[in-house]
């Protein structure tokens, strides 16, 4: 995942510190800086709202916090809490899948709009299947690498790169479909 | 850190538009009110944040602490004023029990005092013989004076007074004239 360098003010390691510390109001303000983002990347990787989403934002966190010992840094604390939050997701939906409807690669169903703003893409994507979505949201929206996507999904680089081809594949077939049907 | 096979030829690339799609999603969500505080509960139950103590908590507590004692010592040396024998003497709103205790502890007083003296010094000095003997009289007197001394003076002042016998003679042995 790429690494933004955060020019806020006190850095996350001095918050950590302060928390490890038992600082409250250091957490406040660490789960201030960095839940909108995650609580985002979840919605998307769930594909859908609902408590579902708070709900692994905050099994995210207090994973996170029971894990801090181990954060050594070298990624930004939202990328390590985004790592964790997609494996909560991923199993979660795999689960899901595993007791009522397996995971399946069909295409989505093509929609009757205009696939021209990022709300069309929003749509597009939650319609993906559960993997294929999981896989794109970590690659193309927050830039994890196929090895990183495979270690915290725990499945093989390969799986990771032939799904994001099919979720591609998926995704500009329906964003094509929606533009041919709003041309019609 | 986009370093793996992206260009791959199997992989679709993104074209422009589906590119400036992806660049114009949105990052952010707003957060839920109250989650924050559900999970601060939480990891406080879980042991993470110590009990917030405030500063001024702290110097509430000192300052409590300092009336405390300020006002137990002075409760404390009033108390001790108010049953020194001095102050029990001079007061007269004192029950018929307490001035029995206020008897006994005075004379308790005088029997350590004199301990005290006997044990601090090898000599006896004549001044203190004196002192003592002339407290110990007037303590008898007071007491003889004022009857506490259930009639022991008056026995003791018969029993001193000299007798009014007639001397016992030998009986005279018979003088025999011869």
């Amino acid at each position: 995942m790429t690494i933004v360098p955060l020019l806020v003010d006190p850095p996350d390691a001095t918050l950590i510190r302060r928390f490890l510390n038992g600082d409250e109001r250091a957490f406040r303000e660490l789960y201030v800086r960095h839940t909108p983002r995650l609580k985002m990347t979840v919605r998307r990787l769930l594909g859908r709202t609902g408590p579902d989403v708070d709900d692994i934002v905050q099994d995210t966190w207090l994973a996170g916090c029971r894990g801090i010992h181990s954060y050594r840094g070298d990624a930004t604390l939202v990328a390590w809490l985004t790592s964790i939050a997609a494996r909560t997701t991923y199993a979660l939906l795999s689960r899901r899948n595993g007791r009522e409807t397996p995971l399946h690669d069909d295409v989505p169903e093509p929609r009757a709009h205009a696939p021209e703003s990022g709300i069309d893409l929003e749509r597009a994507l939650a319609a993906l299947p559960d993997h294929q979505r999981v896989v794109v949201v970590l690659h193309d929206v927050e830039g994890f690498t196929h090895d990183e996507i495979a270690a915290h999904l725990g499945m093989a680089t390969g799986t990771s790169r032939a799904t994001l081809s099919r979720a591609r594949q998926a995704l500009r077939q329906a964003l094509t479909t929606g533009v041919s049907n709003a041309e019609r | 850190m986009q370093n793996d096979d992206r260009t791959r030829e199997e992989l679709i690339e993104y074209d422009d538009d589906e590119r400036r799609l992806f660049a114009e999603l949105p990052r952010e969500e707003v957060l839920t009110p109250g989650d924050v505080d559900r999970l601060v509960r939480r990891l406080r139950f879980e042991g993470f944040f110590r009990a917030r103590v405030n500063a001024w908590r702290w110097g509430l507590a000192a300052a409590a602490a300092i009336v405390l004692f300020a006002a137990g010592t002075a409760t404390g040396r009033f108390a001790e004023r108010r049953n020194s024998l001095d102050a029990l003497l001079a007061r007269s709103d004192l029950s018929i029990t307490d001035r029995v205790l206020l008897l006994q502890r005075a004379g308790t007083a005088y029997v350590q005092a004199a301990q005290s003296y006997a044990s601090a010094t090898t000599t006896i000095d004549s001044g203190a013989v004196e002192v003592a003997s002339r407290v110990l009289m007037g303590a008898a007197h007071a007491v003889a004076r004022n009857g506490l001394d259930a009639g022991l003076s008056a026995r003791l002042t018969s029993a001193l007074q000299p007798s009014v016998m007639t001397p016992v003679s030998a009986p005279r042995k018979p003088v025999i004239w011869y």
